[in-house]
């Protein structure tokens, strides 16, 4: 923090309102910045007058676009309601507004002011808050942190909702009236209490929010109540009536039921905040507003913590800066190692520095001291990215290195036994990794090599003066061996041509093995033998059970009869301790572990999968691999797996300011100590989750800091320390943690700690204390309300929370946790079961929310521009409704792509797109690119999803419609008939189509559509009713065991 | 006289290297849990003394059967049954890879053994005690006779 007489932000403004402020917001606010000059013309009205409509509401830090705006004309702006935040949250937090600023800047200063906000004691002079409850609409504008306030005046004028004017025209009416008197003094008007809430008419402002006037569209008058993205710390009213979809009784109308249209939704009232927090893709949250006492994280039945995501990808010119402290070393706190981030403070004339993690007073090192100025800045900040951003990567010294930087290393582990030749994925791997071979990262020194394994381990010596590689082949697997123990790992660029006419020949040279052993075990020794001097990546390509020498499985299989017995998680841990013991040998060692299995037959990925699980690794499964129809996707994304950048040999710690800890960590990884994840190779595409306990009972500190370090290699060979700082409130109030909830960060954790949880008990029992949690979180919010406003039988939730019901649905019907026996294969469950352990909030989200978007139309448009992508693909809500029979449509969850076909979708298309067999059975067709325009364009868009998203490669399955149905009433059928889960079956049913690669029993027409239909329309139905019901449940038990004990 | 002296001896010591091993265990753990160990050498060195240990237990268990020690026997078969069942649910052993999961059970789990043996310790203390007591004073006892000398 800066020192607390300078807000550092706001009090220059004092002089010149905007210029000062552009170093800290500057790259936020930049889209703002033009507008100063208008500046000092909105002191007049603010401090004298405060009439012109609804401008006044804007925050008066950006007073200029609002004064440019007040005619309600403001069509132009509506497509940014964003900017004034990041220059209103140019403050600090929890800064005193300095005395003699212009009236108006005290407000602007304290908006954002979090924690004090909230509190009831309030400096704010009772006169001018008498009056103000009753601007009912508008209550809060100044004291909310995010500064939603403003948005509304956006909306009047735009055009889908004539309707919604006069709303928002009337409600400003009576605030004007005492907007004099109410900016005027500068005290903060920040604590408008949470008693106005309850003066709320239904305000419709919450709801006509621009961005989701698209949805609403397509369903026109459902208008589902979303409030805006931004708008999460509405005030309650519109929470609890405007967008509450308020009652679900049974018959409602499913359609107002909130969805996830927009994908992922990052609450930007963190940032907003504290504007020099690290961007969220590195870091979220699960409430930004920390509990300041043990009784209040009990009362918060959510998971409280934070998902880390080091090393996500940045957008073009967001990148995170590389500094380099030569000379100086790494500027970190003497007592908790904190490294220098924005939020320490400078003091006594910038020779100390105050760590503001454990606020302990550290000295300046010489050569980094730099005078401050008169607000206590330091002068040269804006050449210090470090004290500007929340994200910044120092260039490690030698002090940090246990040994030389490693250098990029990828082994292969390839099996060649019968069915692996067999299925050509030996083909398509070493096709692929010739292709990568160029692309490899840090070029000069990457090294490379090479064993393979049916009964027996081949090595290959590589060794540069070679013309041909030499194989060897051992036998004895009991004892195993390296034999020429230097030249099975060769560097890349010298062996260039060794390792290339392997490649060409691997395919070749196993054509006609006959073996159907395989030896993984002590293969897997041998490799670690290899690299066990240097670390790196080892990626296995395991086609079958490992049947021989050590670490042999049995074929324990799925076993219908164990399922809902005590015994039923063995089946999902590894069964041999071989497994275990190699993967901690192996993170030792460095050595992260890829798992690709491609087997049709019962594998074992609980067992294999272990090895990637701790070792900082990903599984890839492909079940019954063949590579004319899954090779594109494995040359996606083992070339991907190859080429992404890396961060080798990495430890990462996650620290924070004192009073809280992180107690647990869940993910792919193994803890190297209480506190420190190993990675062996991490990269964008793993997050990491935390869990926070209280260690205090009571926290006394405004502020949390967080700092996430990830020590590491880069593939270049230089040691970097990448460094995510971000800040949180402390809060005193239950009803604030939930305001600033971050749905997606909760979910993530749900997901797992539920995975976790069937890795020790039932299914049943995992996803059945998932649905608590979230049952009593949405109670204890509802008993927060429920009394003063009436709700009777109506679900209440935080605008913050509103898609977590459906989430949390979504996820206990996802691969990993759905139903038995028969819902999924083991297989199939334990590698998704890894692959979400690992996945980034986004992801994790879409698989479990997918989009569904319809494109026959623009298909036969005649002529479309290429930008309006983003106009054609509006996701639907996953009803059946959104399905229409003469559609085509693309459902796409990040993995993979369904093509539905509707029944009386036009012929030509789906021949202009299948080609000549566009009759025949969908599932035997495969998706090519034909001579016409159409199927040009339909490429084009499968290329564009794509590319949005590249983790993985999306293989499009082709589904027609009555198939769909028939699938969807056996799984109706399937589960009971009054499950409210309709929604996910129908995910499911969309997934099981794509599994099931023999549809059999299609043709037999038992189903008639109108059942199917009928089937359909009830999918509807959401999530919720389960929750709200539960809800209610326990609250009428309550009820009536109160009377009973009466 | 002189086997009963000798037995309790060889309880006396059996019962201290169980108390060593306990408390290695939990000084291992402590180590590990304040970052003096790294989990793969804690983990190895708890593993390797986990079985000696049951062994040496059972034995200790079982000579008290065999030699009609009743109390003994039952006062230690709890512990006993305990390790066999870990044995048998082959979770005896450190998992290295989730130590830090289990660390507070794991320390609690060896807190309680480390006290129970505590307490055998002291009874065979004091048998041990009153073995050797009556070993070598008892020829005093022969001659003085504690029962005449109460009577009398």
């Amino acid at each position: 923090m800066r020192p607390s007489s300078t807000p550092f932000a706001s009090a220059p403004p004092t002089v010149r309102p905007f210029s000062s402020s552009g170093p800290v917001a500057g790259s936020e606010s930049s889209n703002f910045r033009p507008t100063p000059p208008g500046a000092p013309s909105t002191l007049t009205p603010f401090s004298a007058v405060g009439p012109s409509p609804p401008s006044r509401f804007i925050d008066p830090s950006v007073p200029s676009p609002s004064v440019k705006s007040v005619p309600p004309s403001g069509v132009p702006y509506q497509r940014f309601p964003t900017p004034p935040f990041p220059s209103a949250a140019q403050t600090p937090p929890n800064r005193a507004p300095p005395v003699g600023q212009p009236p108006f800047q005290p407000p602007a200063s304290h908006v954002s002011v979090p924690p004090p906000s909230f509190r009831p004691q309030t400096q704010v002079p009772p006169v001018p808050m008498g009056s103000l409850p009753q601007n009912a609409n508008f209550p809060e504008p100044p004291s909310d942190p995010s500064l939603s306030g403003p948005r509304p005046n956006f909306q009047p004028p735009f055009p889908g909702y004539p309707s919604k004017q006069p709303a928002v025209s009337q409600a400003p009416s009576p605030f004007s009236a005492q907007q004099g008197s109410f900016m005027a003094p500068p005290a903060p008007p920040s604590p408008f209490p949470i008693q106005q809430v309850s003066y709320g008419p239904p305000p419709p402002v919450a709801n006509n929010l621009g961005y989701q006037s698209r949805d609403q569209m397509q369903h026109p008058g459902s208008a589902p109540p979303i409030g805006g993205v931004q708008s999460l710390t509405e005030d309650f009213s519109s929470l609890s009536v405007a967008s509450m979809p308020g009652s679900i009784e049974p018959g409602l109308d499913y359609r107002t039921l909130p969805r996830p249209l927009d994908g992922d939704e990052v609450p930007s009232s963190f940032l907003e905040m504290y504007p020099m927090n690290c961007d969220p893709r590195y870091l979220r949250l699960s409430t930004s507003a920390i509990p300041n006492s043990q009784s209040l994280v009990s009362r918060w039945h959510l998971p409280l913590g934070a998902v880390v995501c080091p090393l996500a990808e940045a957008p073009e010119g967001e990148e995170v800066p590389v500094i380099n402290f030569a000379s100086t070393g790494i500027i970190r706190c003497r007592r908790c190692r904190t490294y220098v981030n924005p939020y320490v403070t400078f003091t006594d004339a910038g020779r100390k520095w105050r760590c503001n993690i454990c606020s302990l007073l550290n000295d300046v090192p010489g050569e980094y001291f730099a005078n401050l100025d008169a607000t206590g800045r330091r002068v040269d900040l804006d050449q210090r990215p470090e004290l500007i951003k929340g994200s910044v990567e120092f260039v490690a010294s030698t002090e940090y290195m246990v040994r030389p930087p490693m250098p990029p290393l990828y082994f292969f582990l390839i099996d060649v036994s019968i069915s692996a030749v067999r299925s050509g994925m030996i083909g398509v791997v070493a096709q692929t990794i010739r292709s990568c071979l160029d692309e490899l990262p840090g070029f000069p020194r990457t090294q490379i090599g090479f064993i393979t394994y049916d009964s027996t381990i081949h090595f290959y010596n590589m060794k540069s003066s070679l013309t041909q590689p030499q194989m060897m082949v051992v036998s004895d697997l009991d004892d195993i061996f390296v034999p020429l123990p230097d030249d099975l790992l060769v560097n890349l660029s010298e062996s260039r041509n060794v390792v290339e006419t392997f490649l060409d020949s691997l395919p070749s040279m196993f054509q006609d093995n006959v073996n159907v052993e395989s030896a993984f075990g002590s293969a897997l020794k041998a490799a670690f033998l290899v690299m066990s001097q240097l670390g790196g990546k080892l990626l296995i390509f395991q086609n079958s059970l490992p049947s021989l020498g050590v670490g042999r499985l049995k074929l324990r299989g799925d076993d219908l009869r164990v399922y809902g017995t005590d015994k039923e998680h063995i089946l999902r841990i590894p069964e041999d301790p071989f497994y275990k013991q190699m993967a901690a040998d192996l993170t030792k060692y460095q050595i992260g572990v890829n798992v690709y299995a491609f087997s049709d037959k019962y594998t074992d990925i609980a067992s294999l999968g272990t090895l990637a699980k701790y070792t900082g690794g990903q599984v890839y499964y492909y079940p019954s691999f063949q590579s004319d129809i899954h090779g594109e996707k494995l040359r996606h994304e083992l070339a991907r797996d190859l080429t992404r950048e890396t961060a080798w040999e990495a430890v990462m710690r996650i620290r924070c300011g004192k009073g809280i800890r992180f107690s647990s960590y869940h993910g792919n990884f193994m803890l190297r100590s209480t506190d420190l994840l190993a990675l062996p190779a991490v990269d964008c595409d793993k997050a990491y989750a935390m869990q926070l306990s209280l260690e205090e009972t009571l926290l006394t500190t405004q502020t949390v800091y967080f700092q996430v370090a990830l020590l590491y290699t880069a593939s270049c060979g230089e040691r970097r320390i990448r460094v995510h700082t971000a800040a949180a409130p402390v809060v005193t109030d239950l009803g604030e943690m939930y305001r600033q909830a971050d749905t997606g960060a909760i979910v993530s954790l749900f997901c797992r700690l539920a995975i976790e949880k069937t890795l020790t008990s039932k299914l049943e029992d995992a996803r059945n204390s998932l649905q608590l949690r979230i049952v009593k979180a949405l109670r204890e919010y509802r008993n927060l309300y429920a009394v003063q406003h009436r709700l009777g039988a109506r679900l209440i939730y935080p605008e913050s929370l509103k898609f977590l019901c459906l989430y949390g649905l979504a996820l206990s019907k996802s691969v990993p946790l759905k139903g038995g026996y028969a819902d999924a294969q083991l297989d199939e469950r334990c590698a998704a079961g890894f692959t979400m352990m690992a996945l980034p909030v986004k992801k994790l989200l879409k698989l479990l929310y997918p989009s569904l978007t319809r494109i026959d139309e623009y298909l036969l448009k005649p002529s479309a521009p290429a930008d309006d992508f983003k106009n054609i693909m509006k996701r639907l809500p996953l009803v059946a409704e959104s399905l229409d029979s003469r559609g085509l449509y693309i459902y796409d969850d990040g993995f993979r792509f369904v093509i539905w076909f509707g029944r009386m979708l036009s012929p030509d298309i789906a021949k202009n797109l299948l080609g000549p067999d566009f009759a025949a059975e969908l599932s035997r067709v495969s998706l090519t690119e034909q001579d016409n325009e159409m199927s040009r364009r339909l490429m084009k868009i499968l290329k564009k999803l794509r590319e949005s998203d590249p983790s993985y490669y999306q293989l499009p399955y082709l589904v027609r419609q009555d198939g769909w149905y028939h699938w969807l009433c056996r799984l109706d059928n399937a589960n009971t008939p009054t499950s409210p889960a309709k929604l996910m079956i129908y995910r499911s049913s969309l997934l099981n189509v794509v599994n099931s690669s023999a549809p059999a029993d299609e043709s037999s027409p038992g189903v008639k559509t109108t059942t199917g239909k009928k089937g359909f329309a009830r999918l509807g139905l959401l999530s919720m009713v389960v929750a709200s019901i539960s809800c209610l449940d326990v609250g009428q038990r309550q009820k009536t065991l109160k009377t009973g004990s009466a | 006289m002189a086997w009963d002296l000798i037995f309790w001896v060889l309880c006396f010591f059996i019962n201290i290297a169980l108390l060593a091993s306990s408390f290695y265990q939990l000084l291992s753990l402590s180590d590990l849990e304040a970052d003096h160990l790294n989990p793969f050498e804690a983990a190895t060195r708890i593993n390797s003394i986990v079985l000696p240990e049951f062994l040496l237990q059972g034995f200790f268990c079982l000579s008290f059967l065999l030699t009609w020690h009743w109390f003994m026997f039952i006062s230690t078969l709890p512990i006993t049954v305990y390790h066999l069942m870990l044995y048998s649910n082959r979770k005896h052993l450190l998992d290295v890879t989730e130590i830090f999961r289990d660390l507070n059970t794991e320390k609690k789990y060896r807190f309680v053994k480390l006290a129970v043996y505590l307490l055998l310790f002291t009874v065979v203390l004091f048998r041990l005690l009153s073995a050797s007591i009556f070993f070598f004073f008892a020829w005093k006892f022969e001659e003085l006779d504690i029962r005449t000398s109460l009577f009398y």
